[in-house]
């Protein structure tokens, strides 16, 4: 049994790998140009949070909590594998390479250690409406495709304009 | 003397008289016309009314397609989006793509904005209270539903797909229901508010074609009256001018048989024999005369009014003294006066400016006026005063020369004095009385003053005498200067 479920694991990872690596940002090709390198943490506007520590994130993005504390349920909302949007919240929030998250989902959800499985969504548009429409969602969008539809949160008490905001779109992260 | 007064000529005292004045003889002259142009108007007038009458219909039947064509589009289009805004929902749940989720999602907030338009503007037209509330009603519902929808929507997203369908069937279906059936409603109305407009319309209809024949039947009444006026008008003129020429030709032959009676006897007599000393025959001889002379003068008379009154006279206009007109006339009317018994008295101003005219023209219309004060100046005060001054014309034309004759007769009484100067009247009192007349002096003198381009005025009082002014236009001071030249008028 412990045989065949770690078939199984390795099986499903493989299949995220194969996934994952299309869309991945190919060595030497430029990131898509952004207006702006800061990267907003948005959740729907009925939602109360207003602040979020980066660790409250990584447990939030990690799918290790269920509900948000007005009871309502958490739908993570997740950009396609490869945007550099999804790899400053995997390196940043989660500290995790791309295959690292989806070995972490893989493995949490066959354990029951992870409560909530990601929505991936291919453009900014597409997050920006799911998370308009779902009240429990949370995702993250470029500064300059946040618009009044969501709200955006801090992170560790700064907001997107400080300079200290942590979630950046760094040279190395493009890369 | 002074209690009555008729103004023959034309000429008033003032401007708002000297209007009246040719208004009512232009009226009394275009009668006929003047009633064809009412006809006229009339029949405008209803056809105006009859376009306008058609326009409204024509407008109530416009806002009557307008209100029913476009409002149940309108409802069509409202219905469509609701559906569509329900389908776009359910097309939601039959993927597990978010991105295509999220597209339906879009989909139906796109199509529910529409609705929310539409139902703000069925609002904002409805007029009566069912509609305000129904309208009301209906956003009610719609606004419940969206919540439903929403929250299905949400259920969607998250991948709760049996929430969302249990969600859906418990709320979103009867929510839906209720949107229909408030659309129904809404169609109902419109409906109704059609029928009712068609009604309105019909009601129209009915009340425009009833007007319509009212207008014409009262036009047609109008225009046959008119018709019928302007024949029996014509037949009086045509009656009254037979019975004046009747009269005129009985009084001619009255005037010619009795001159003819004597100047046939006195010759019978001469013929005869009867008549042999010398101073017999002289008499007779008189007599004849005296009555030739009466028949030329009458004939003359005759003449000249037809020939006026047909306007083929020449008057050579000139500066004329008064002086020169008066003595004439006196000279041509001494014999008639002094024969009937009357003192003729010239009263003339000093230094009386020149008039112009023509003189023997002036002359004949002043000698007209004094043969009639002779004729008609009673037996009793047989004074005759003829008097000449200047008075005003009026403010445009300055002054004018009034020349008068005045007797202390018979007078004319109130109701005769507009008569008097129209041709071949005569007052039945001096038919009465046996005075002999045509009835032509007073227009002919009337038709030889305007021609002149003055008038002749009147007052008198029944039993008291009379005084007839005859108007002359002064001679410019141009042609005072150059007395002698002369200018053609034909009348």
């Amino acid at each position: 049994m412990r045989r065949l479920l770690g078939i199984l694991a390795i099986v499903a990872a493989a299949v995220l790998l194969l996934e994952v690596s299309p869309g991945g940002a190919a060595p030497g090709v430029p990131p898509p140009a952004a207006a702006d390198d800061t990267i907003a943490i948005i959740v729907n506007q009925a939602n109360s949070i207003d602040d979020l520590s980066t660790k409250d994130l990584k447990i939030v993005f990690l799918g290790e909590r269920s509900h948000w504390p007005n009871g309502r349920r958490i739908t993570l909302v997740m950009m396609d594998p490869g945007l550099s949007e999804r790899k400053v919240i995997l390196r940043d929030v989660c500290h995790m390479t791309e295959p690292e998250f989806s070995r972490h989902f893989l493995q949490g959800l066959f354990t029951g250690e992870v409560f909530v499985s990601p929505k991936t969504l291919s453009t900014a548009t597409g997050v920006r409406k799911f998370v308009f429409n779902v009240p429990g969602a949370i995702g993250y969008l470029r500064a300059s495709d946040v618009d009044g539809t969501v709200k955006v949160i801090k992170v560790n008490g700064r907001r997107l304009e400080d300079s200290e905001y942590p979630l950046k779109i760094e040279a190395r992260a493009a890369k | 003397m002074s209690d009555e007064r008729q103004n023959a000529g034309g000429i008033e005292k003032t401007g708002s008289a000297r209007l009246w004045s040719a208004l009512s003889g232009m009226v009394t002259r275009h009668s006929s016309s003047l009633l064809l142009f009412m006809v006229f108007c009339v029949v405008v007038g209803v056809g105006i009314f009859m376009m306008g009458d058609l326009h409204t219909a024509a407008e109530q039947v416009q806002r009557m397609y307008a209100g029913s064509v476009q409002g149940l589009r309108r409802i069509g289009e409202l219905q469509y989006e609701a559906q569509e805004t329900r389908r776009a929902t359910l097309y939601a749940l039959t993927t597990n793509n978010s991105n295509l989720q999220v597209e339906y999602a879009d989909q139906s907030r796109g199509a529910d904005r529409l609705v929310r338009e539409g139902i703000s503007q069925y609002l904002l037209e409805a007029r009566t209270p069912s509609e305000v509330e129904v309208g009301k009603r209906l956003q009610r519902d719609w606004e419940a539903y969206l919540r439903v929808r929403d929250e299905v929507l949400a259920e969607i997203l998250e991948g709760s797909i049996k929430e969302a369908v249990d969600l859906d069937l418990s709320g979103g279906v009867p929510s839906f229901d209720r949107v229909r059936q408030d659309l129904e409603e809404v169609k109902r109305l419109y409906d109704q508010q059609a029928s009712e407009q068609l009604t309105v319309v019909d009601t129209s209809s009915r009340k425009s074609v009833i007007r319509l024949m009212g207008v014409l039947c009262l036009t047609l009444l109008f225009a046959s009256a008119s018709v019928w006026a302007i024949q029996r008008s014509k037949m009086m003129s045509a009656m009254k001018l037979a019975k004046l020429q009747m009269e005129f030709v009985a009084s001619v032959s009255h005037e010619l048989r009795t001159p003819l009676a004597v100047i046939c006897a006195s010759a019978q007599n001469i013929a005869d024999g009867v008549v042999e000393e010398k101073e017999q025959l002289a008499k007779y001889g008189s007599v004849i005369r005296h009555h030739s002379n009466q028949l030329t003068e009458l004939v003359n008379q005759i003449l000249q009014f037809a020939s006026t009154h047909e306007g083929r006279n020449r008057y050579v206009m000139r500066p004329l003294r008064v002086a020169d007109i008066v003595s004439a006339v006196m000279a041509n009317t001494r014999v008639v006066a002094e024969q009937a018994g009357f003192v003729v008295e010239e009263h003339l101003g000093t230094d009386l400016p020149p008039v112009v005219g023509d003189f023997s023209a002036v002359c004949q219309c002043l000698q007209n006026l004094v043969v009639n004060a002779v004729k008609y100046g009673g037996h009793h005060h047989r004074r005759i005063a003829i008097r000449a001054f200047t008075g005003l014309r009026d403010v445009d034309h300055g002054e004018e020369m009034r020349i008068s004759v005045e007797d202390h007769g018979i007078g004319i009484d109130s109701s005769e004095l507009r008569q008097i100067f129209e041709p071949f009247y005569r007052s039945p009192a001096v038919t009465a009385a046996q005075i002999h007349g045509t009835g032509l002096g007073l227009p002919l003198a009337k038709s030889i003053a305007e021609a002149m381009g003055g008038s002749i005025s009147v007052v008198s009082k029944l039993g008291m005498g009379s005084r007839f002014t005859l108007h002359l236009p002064l001679a410019k001071a141009l042609e005072t200067e150059t007395v002698g030249t002369e200018r053609v008028a034909q009348i």
